[in-house]
């Protein structure tokens, strides 16, 4: 069956991306940003499924299970820190972990 | 595999509905000001990609994203979220007057550039359909890849889920109180 | 090597290790031990100067003395002897040389000699003097530069030579530094000086372009056009009006006697304003070859001569006249030279060199003895109390004027009779300008004379007359006085042109006179007297005005002003050259160099500051910045590869 060609999976995951950090940047709630995040992880994953697909190469399709496997692991990390920070009744502001200034 | 029935019409309407509800959710995802709401947008995100991997013939992939993502990730973002309590933002507010425009330029010039990069390869190795045979995804042929050709990310991926449940364990549990 | 090589070498190099020494010394010896290296270097550099002289005598005495033909072959009976190479471009070649012939050892024995004596002199005078070892590096100094000059093998050493010297008179006028009088004056001597050295070396490019070198023989044989000759002389010239204080660049000369009275003796009266005349009878064949050229430094010279004697007779200060005197004597030897009789004006340069620092140094003598005052309408009767400074005085003042017996009769006399050889209508010009000139001479001698020393001694001089352990002076002071008074009376012997001439003879290989400037016995007799009566009428009436009071000064209000205003050259020089020269520097410094330049640096500081602090904002402190870094990052990056592509 023929459907859009791999190029429109391409961009349809570039623009997933762009907005998965758009929200990274702009939003200031921990939480949301680590939800943007997911956006552009999974991104990456249909970019990998689309060419996986195209060249015929199982190994796209591996790679994206991997990435799936890393991003919920990373997500328990990431909340975790949410819960850590909630437990000492610091703020979820991004902006008031400021503590990296130069 | 979907039955190749009714010819593309069927395909391509198909992608352009899941291709909305992605695109569409993921703008609500980084529009909402609750972030309940936001992950519950996340959901239908991840719903409409489990769709486009189904008609990538990539059917184990998309079981996984709707178990392990839609079913386990989301569901600990909810959890957080009710656990940490309702938290209300103006969603693009604050930080320094250049950030908002020097994040929406960034991301801008991002999705552009990787979409004039596909536009030049489009008419290079892009553009040659291959024919994929029937076991294409399935979960046999997953297992038979992940366990012989790439053995080694497999070893890797299960050992940083091992790790990253030590640390979340860690992080989350009580402290001791501070000695100062 | 020949004796004459080596007492060439000695005498250029000894008074360059008295100032080296000097300067190694510093401040750790004693300022006594300054001054008597210096003198000692140039005592050697004498001695060297009659081991030279000796060697060239001998050559002289040998079967090669041949007649000059009509091709002037330089070194003529001197020899040139060359250290290395010391310039060279392409095919134009100048080497480190020296050139020792007649001319330059009679040079070398006057400035080593006198110099000798000044700076024996000026140890006594400068003793107390806080900075007592720069002046004695700086002369001993100037002492190695004059040397240079003379001895110079070709144009260009000549040109270095010349510059030193410049250099020393800058430096030693300047001497005294705090005062700002002797600072104006130094720079008014210096940039003057420049001028001339600017025609010089165009001239010397000139010859360059025509002849591809610098080279006495080359350039004397040449034949350059009719244009190029007038213009090379036109530069020599320039130059050697400038050096020598001649109209129109003679303002420079009456200030330098700011500087220390020795040095205005040894500079300013015996040897570097001297170099204008060595220059033009070193080069005579270009001059003769531009005789328009040499005939207006004869008028200069003329010219030069009355206004300077003019001029020295409203004079008050005591140094300023005889300053006067040396420009009117400089400008007999300019109608010397530029008549074509070298011999005459270098024989006056030498008896000059004699009483003309004899009368600088017993001036020096009455200075000191009275608290340093120069004005001479207060210093009536000192001769009194200093006779054998009175005396000293006495004999130069008569030296100076040309009464026979004494040096200045002998040398000045020739120089007017050659100029009435020339038998054309400027001859006779100059000759009545040497005439008029030595009535000048002798009135404003002998009014400096009768002011100063006869009579009783004035209040101020009683006061303040301090003498020196019982003594005059030191004898480092006296002693030198003493012997060139017996010069200044004795040396002139040496020539009487009509009767023997041992001086012109020996000068004929270099520098011989041109023929249509040979005087006839008669006109030499003639004009001696002429200029002798002279003389002893401006002698009479200065002692009726100013000893008798028999004749009162005329008032004549036109003149005195013009002469105390020294014709005006200062006047006009101030408005045409320094006026617009210190408006244009204040309008560049107001306009450019404190808006843009001195701005520049707190400029850059500023930027740097402002860039610095735009930096700053960079660093929120935020998370999300550093992640929008990241991701424009990302973003260049991709476009880069995407325009690689």
């Amino acid at each position: 069956m023929s459907g859009p060609d791999v190029a429109w999976y391409l961009a349809l995951a570039a623009v997933l991306f762009g907005i998965g950090a758009l929200g990274v940047l702009i939003r200031r709630n921990t939480l949301v940003v680590l939800l943007s995040l997911e956006l552009m992880l999974n991104a990456g994953n249909l970019a990998l499924i689309a060419l996986s697909r195209h060249f015929h190469n199982g190994a796209g399709q591996i790679f994206a299970l991997a990435v799936m496997a890393v991003a919920a692991s990373e997500v328990c990390v990431g909340l975790g820190l949410v819960v850590a920070l909630n437990r000492r009744n610091l703020s979820l502001d991004v902006d008031t972990l400021s503590e990296l200034r130069g | 595999m979907i039955a190749a029935s009714a010819g593309n019409v069927v395909v391509w309407i198909v992608w352009v509905v899941a291709a909305f509800t992605c695109l569409g959710s993921a703008v609500a995802v980084v529009s909402f000001s609750n972030p309940f709401y936001s992950a519950l947008a996340l959901i239908g995100n991840l719903g409409s990609l489990a769709v486009l991997y189904l008609l990538l013939s990539a059917e184990f992939v998309a079981a996984a994203q709707v178990l392990v993502y839609a079913g386990a990730v989301v569901v600990m973002f909810l959890f957080v979220i009710a656990y940490v309590g309702p938290r209300r933002e103006t969603p693009w507010s604050g930080g320094p007057g250049w950030q908002t425009i020097g994040a929406v330029a960034a991301a801008g010039a991002l999705m552009v550039e990787i979409i004039v990069a596909i536009g030049m390869q489009a008419s290079g190795s892009l553009s040659h359909e291959t024919e994929v045979g029937t076991a294409f995804g399935t979960p046999a042929w997953i297992g038979r890849v992940f366990l012989v050709d790439h053995l080694l990310a497999f070893e890797i991926t299960s050992v940083v889920l091992l790790i990253a449940a030590v640390g979340g364990v860690i992080l989350g549990s009580h402290t001791k109180r501070a000695t100062t | 090597m020949t004796g004459l090589t080596y007492g060439s070498w000695l005498c250029l190099l000894a008074p360059l290790a008295g100032t080296i020494l000097i300067l190694l010394g510093g401040s750790r010896i004693p300022r006594l031990a300054a001054a008597w290296i210096a003198t000692t270097s140039v005592f050697v550099a004498f001695g060297g100067a009659v081991w030279a002289f000796f060697g060239v005598h001998s050559q002289h005495q040998g079967p090669e003395l041949l007649p000059l033909t009509s091709q002037v072959t330089v070194p003529a009976h001197g020899e040139i002897t060359t250290a290395w190479t010391w310039l060279q471009s392409g095919n134009f070649h100048v080497g480190l040389q020296l050139l020792v012939d007649p001319l330059s050892t009679v040079m070398m024995l006057i400035v080593s000699g006198v110099g000798g004596l000044i700076v024996l002199y000026s140890i006594g005078y400068m003793d107390g003097d806080e900075e007592e070892r720069r002046y004695f590096a700086y002369i001993a100094f100037f002492v190695f530069s004059m040397l240079l000059l003379v001895e110079g093998g070709n144009l260009l050493m000549l040109l270095v030579g010349w510059g030193l010297v410049g250099l020393s008179s800058y430096l030693l006028i300047g001497f005294w530094h705090d005062r700002p009088s002797a600072v104006r004056a130094a720079k008014k001597a210096f940039v003057m000086n420049a001028f001339g050295d600017a025609t010089m070396a165009l001239a010397f490019f000139i010859l360059i372009a025509h002849t591809n070198s610098l080279d006495f023989g080359v350039n004397f044989n040449a034949h350059l056009s009719g244009t190029a000759t007038n213009f090379v002389a036109l530069g020599l010239l320039g130059g050697a009006v400038a050096k020598s204080a001649q109209i129109p660049l003679q303002t420079w000369l009456p200030d330098a006697m700011e500087g220390p009275t020795p040095v205005s003796a040894l500079i300013h009266a015996a040897t570097m304003v001297t170099a204008g005349v060595y220059l033009i009878a070193r080069t005579y064949p270009l001059f003769e070859h531009a005789r328009t050229i040499q005939l207006i430094a004869a008028g200069a010279g003329a010219l030069t001569l009355l206004v300077a004697g003019l001029i020295a007779l409203v004079q008050t200060d005591i140094k300023r006249v005889i300053a006067y005197s040396t420009m009117s004597q400089i400008g007999y030897m300019f109608v010397g030279v530029g008549v074509g009789a070298y011999a005459n004006g270098v024989f006056h340069l030498l008896t000059h060199a004699f009483f003309k620092a004899l009368l600088f140094m017993t001036a020096g003598l009455v200075i000191h003895a009275v608290a340093n005052e120069q004005d001479i309408r207060k210093l009536r009767g000192v001769g009194r109390l200093m006779p054998f400074t009175k005396w000293c005085f006495l004999v130069g003042a008569l030296a100076l004027v040309g009464i026979p017996p004494f040096s200045g009769f002998f040398s000045k006399d020739p120089i007017v009779a050659s100029a009435a050889a020339l038998g054309t209508w400027y001859g006779w010009i100059f000759w009545v300008c040497g005439v008029a000139g030595a009535f000048l001479t002798g009135l404003y001698t002998f009014r400096l004379w009768y002011l100063v020393f006869p009579g009783e001694p004035s209040p101020f001089v009683r006061e303040h007359y301090h003498d020196h352990h019982g003594r005059e002076g030191a004898w480092t002071m006296l002693v030198p006085v003493g012997i060139l008074a017996v010069l200044a009376t004795f040396a002139g012997w040496l020539q009487w042109t009509p009767r023997w001439d041992p001086f012109t003879r020996w000068l004929a290989p270099a520098a011989p006179s041109l023929a249509a400037a040979v005087p006839t016995d008669t006109q030499e007799y003639f004009t001696s007297v002429a200029v002798v009566i002279a003389g002893l009428a401006g002698l009479v009436l200065a002692w009726a005005i100013y000893s008798e009071r028999r004749i009162a000064i005329p008032a004549a209000p036109f003149w005195r002003r013009l002469f105390e205003e020294k014709f005006y050259f200062d006047w006009l020089y101030d408005r045409i050259f320094y006026e617009p020269a210190v408006a244009t520097a204040a309008f560049l410094r107001r306009e450019f160099e404190e808006p843009v330049v001195l701005q520049t640096g707190p400029d850059v500081g500023n930027t740097t500051l402002a860039t610095g602090s735009l930096v700053r904002r960079l660093q929120t402190g935020l998370l999300r910045t550093y992640v929008l870094f990241l991701a424009a990052g990302a973003a260049i990056v991709v476009l880069a590869f995407l325009i690689a592509r």
